[in-house]
């Protein structure tokens, strides 16, 4: 009798433990008066700081009676937190991932984790240049909004004019133009090794001078049959920067700068240049009103390079979940955001990007940029055309603090990123590797 | 079985199965994975042996320097709560004013989160605007400055430090209650026979404060080898890799989606803890005489 108590209550504790788990994995995006909440995880980046993603998303409540949960983390740990998230069957109902056409297929696993947009009306609207980063397989996964990037080095007309200095196009002019600036105890460039990521642009920015350059590089470094500790110039771009620490171009203690107080650095003419993408002018000139009419901008002079590198993906794109309870409420918002009046809106009350990744709105691209572009040759940036680059950005910020506090050198960083590289294609049994 | 025998598994069943459930299950199966390749990039999950462990131990030097980072941590930051908590606890319980004050003010720490405490000493610490290089600034003495989180040189000695003046209230808190036990008969006979603070100290307190000492020892060490937060939040393992331990590799290696990678460092750190521990439960175990 007191064993089969025993064993009663056992069995009682272990069914209790069962309905506890099974309780833990319910979802949570339905509430209890029947109304759908669709949980929306982004980086801060991946949606506009002006916060016009969630008014939109108010009104789209009002409408419909869907309303939009957003779930904001900082970029440094979303990039991490949504593979886990993905892999551990929590992800929301809608995510934002950073894509490019290399790492999208391996960091989201399309077909296992996310919604097919491939037949959906919106999807034949969207440039032909995104579509392949959002794309695996022959169906399409992604919307964007994002613009094709372009990092430029922006630079206060001012300072320049006072000084008697004109935008350079070489690392030599770029050197004695910085020395100048310094003269005058005004930060020659700004640089953010805080954030993690900033200080890495240079390097693969300027990806299309070496292609340039060293025709078939970037073919060679995806079939595995060169290093990236082969690539001289790149080699020359990070001891480039070394040299700018150490110079004190950068400023004194600047690795504690982070990417946000760039602005409030620039706008105040407390650093002369830094690296920012176009649209930048709006930004600076709504916090800091006299530096209206008075940013130029150049390409990056690093390695000589007189390229502009251009970045088709890059940015976020919002995914929709395939494990989503609610599946055609997601595709319902996204067929809403994607009508030619939202598209619009998202464009005109964003951060001030002059373009979007949709042909049907007219770009802002100002005179400027456009004669700048026709002056100058373009390619592709190395981190959306080489493989298992763009995935260790953040590895190789951490490595380039480090070269500028002395811990490591440029070849120690050229081999960390080969190590790297390999480590990820023998995960995803890449055949080059084998 | 009889019913004295069954009685005690009826009434600790139900924490039994809790227990094996998320305790003990988890953690063999976090050592089961660590001899396994699986990632985020594939649903595979395969039988790899020792392979993560020669990577750890033999084939990459970083990692070696994060075991290296977190027994320096560890020594450091134990060393320093113990001696700076049993300061404060003998100069609190030898009848200084408004002692009560004092000991809430240097406990509170202890009750506030890591992120929280990390935030402002990276403001406090800030080497452009921080209050301690402007305050070293305006008292004239710039040839103090550093850069306290950004530098090779300062970025783990500022961690720790942080650390240690966030853990010492407690352990001070322990060695009050230590000190509170001991008789004063015996102060009391040695000053008698005419013994000086030293001695009272050396042949008295530290002697009868030894089961305390201990009981600080293992929570400052188990602490200072399970340390993340203080890391994360402060420097992210930077300048470079400088301050990374191995709960930031750990945690990295999870994130980047390389999760028996990363189960096999936790395996890693669940050895050295449970050697260290081992040794400490033996060294507790001990009869003390006086």
């Amino acid at each position: 009798m007191m064993r089969k108590r025993f064993l009663f209550s056992l069995a009682s504790v272990l069914l209790l433990s069962t309905l506890l788990l099974a309780g833990c994995n319910s979802g949570k995006s339905t509430e209890g008066s029947g109304k759908v909440t669709l949980t929306f995880g982004t980086s801060q980046s991946g949606i506009p700081r002006t916060g016009i993603m969630q008014t939109m998303a108010k009104e789209y409540e009002q409408e419909t009676g869907i309303k939009i949960d957003f779930q904001v983390v900082p970029d440094a740990q979303w990039r991490d937190l949504i593979k886990v998230k993905l892999a551990s069957g929590e992800a929301p109902d809608i995510f934002n991932v950073d894509v490019d056409p290399l790492s999208m297929p391996a960091n989201v696993r399309p077909e296992e984790n996310a919604i097919d947009l491939t037949n959906e009306e919106f999807t034949g609207r969207m440039s032909e240049e995104i579509l392949p980063t959002v794309s695996h397989n022959d169906k399409v996964y992604g919307v964007s909004f994002a613009p094709t990037k372009i990092w430029y080095v922006y630079y206060n007309k001012r300072i320049f004019q006072e000084l008697g200095i004109e935008p350079p196009t070489s690392y030599a002019e770029f050197k004695a133009i910085s020395q100048k600036i310094k003269d005058k105890d005004i930060i020659p460039f700004y640089q953010a090794p805080a954030s993690g990521w900033y200080q890495v642009l240079p390097l693969f920015e300027t990806g299309p001078n070496y292609e340039q350059t060293t025709a078939g590089t970037y073919e060679k470094l995806n079939n595995n049959e060169m290093k990236v500790a082969d690539m001289t110039q790149l080699k020359t771009v990070i001891e480039q920067l070394k040299e700018f620490a150490d110079l004190g171009y950068f400023g004194k203690d600047f690795l504690s700068n982070t990417v946000e107080a760039g602005i409030e650095a620039f706008g105040q003419e407390k650093a002369a240049m830094l690296l920012r993408v176009p649209g930048t002018e709006k930004e600076v000139s709504e916090a800091y009103p006299a530096m209206k009419d008075n940013m130029g901008f150049f390409v990056m002079p690093w390695g000589d390079n007189q390229t502009i590198g251009v970045n088709p993906g890059g940015s976020a794109a919002m995914f929709g979940n395939k494990n989503s309870k609610h599946p055609e409420e997601v595709l319902k918002f996204f067929r809403w955001i994607t009508e030619h009046d939202h598209l619009q809106r998202v464009f005109d009350e964003g951060e001030g990007n002059l373009t979007i990744c949709w042909p049907e709105i007219e770009p802002k691209l100002t005179q400027d940029y456009i004669d700048y572009e026709k002056n100058h040759e373009k390619g592709t940036v190395m981190q959306a055309a080489v493989k298992y680059i763009d995935p260790q950005w953040m590895d190789i910020g951490k490595d380039l603090s480090g070269m500028f506090a002395g811990a490591m050198t440029p070849d120690q960083i050229l081999q960390n990123i080969d190590k790297r590289r390999a480590e990820q294609a023998k995960v995803l049994k890449d055949e080059k590797w084998q | 079985m009889n019913a004295n025998k069954i009685y005690p598994w009826y009434f600790s069943s139900g924490a039994i199965v809790l227990y094996l459930l998320f305790i003990v299950a988890p953690a063999l199966l976090g050592i089961y994975y660590s001899f396994t390749d699986w990632n985020s990039y594939s649903s595979e999950k395969n039988f790899i042996g020792l392979e993560h462990f020669r990577t750890i131990l033999a084939g990459d030097p970083t990692y070696l320097l994060f075991i290296k980072n977190t027994v320096l941590f560890t020594l450091v930051t134990s060393i320093a709560k113990t001696v700076l908590g049993l300061f404060l606890a003998l100069l609190l319980v030898s009848g200084v004013k408004a002692a009560n004050v004092h000991r809430m003010i240097i406990f509170s720490p202890q009750v506030l989160s890591f992120l929280i405490v990390g935030l402002v000493f990276k403001s406090l610490l800030d080497p452009n605007n921080g209050f301690v290089n402007v305050t070293l600034r305006s008292m004239g003495l710039d040839v103090l400055t550093q850069n306290w989180l950004g530098s090779l040189t300062w970025a783990m000695p500022s961690i720790m430090a942080v650390d240690t003046w966030k853990g010492m209230g407690y352990i001070m808190v322990l060695f009050i209650a230590g000190l509170l036990a001991i008789p004063r008969d015996y102060y009391e006979a040695a000053s008698i026979d005419g013994a000086g603070f030293g001695q009272k100290l050396f042949r008295i307190t530290i002697p009868m404060l030894m089961p305390t000492i201990t009981i600080a020892t293992v929570l400052n060490i188990t602490y200072g080898l399970r340390v993340f937060d203080a890391v994360y939040v402060l420097t992210n393992g930077g300048p470079g890799n400088a301050t990374d331990v191995i709960n930031t590799a750990v945690y990295s290696s999870f994130a980047k989606g390389y999760w028996g990678l990363g189960s096999a460092l936790s395996t890693i750190l669940f050895v050295i803890m449970a050697i260290i521990s081992f040794f400490i439960i033996r060294l507790m175990n001990r009869k003390v005489e006086y």
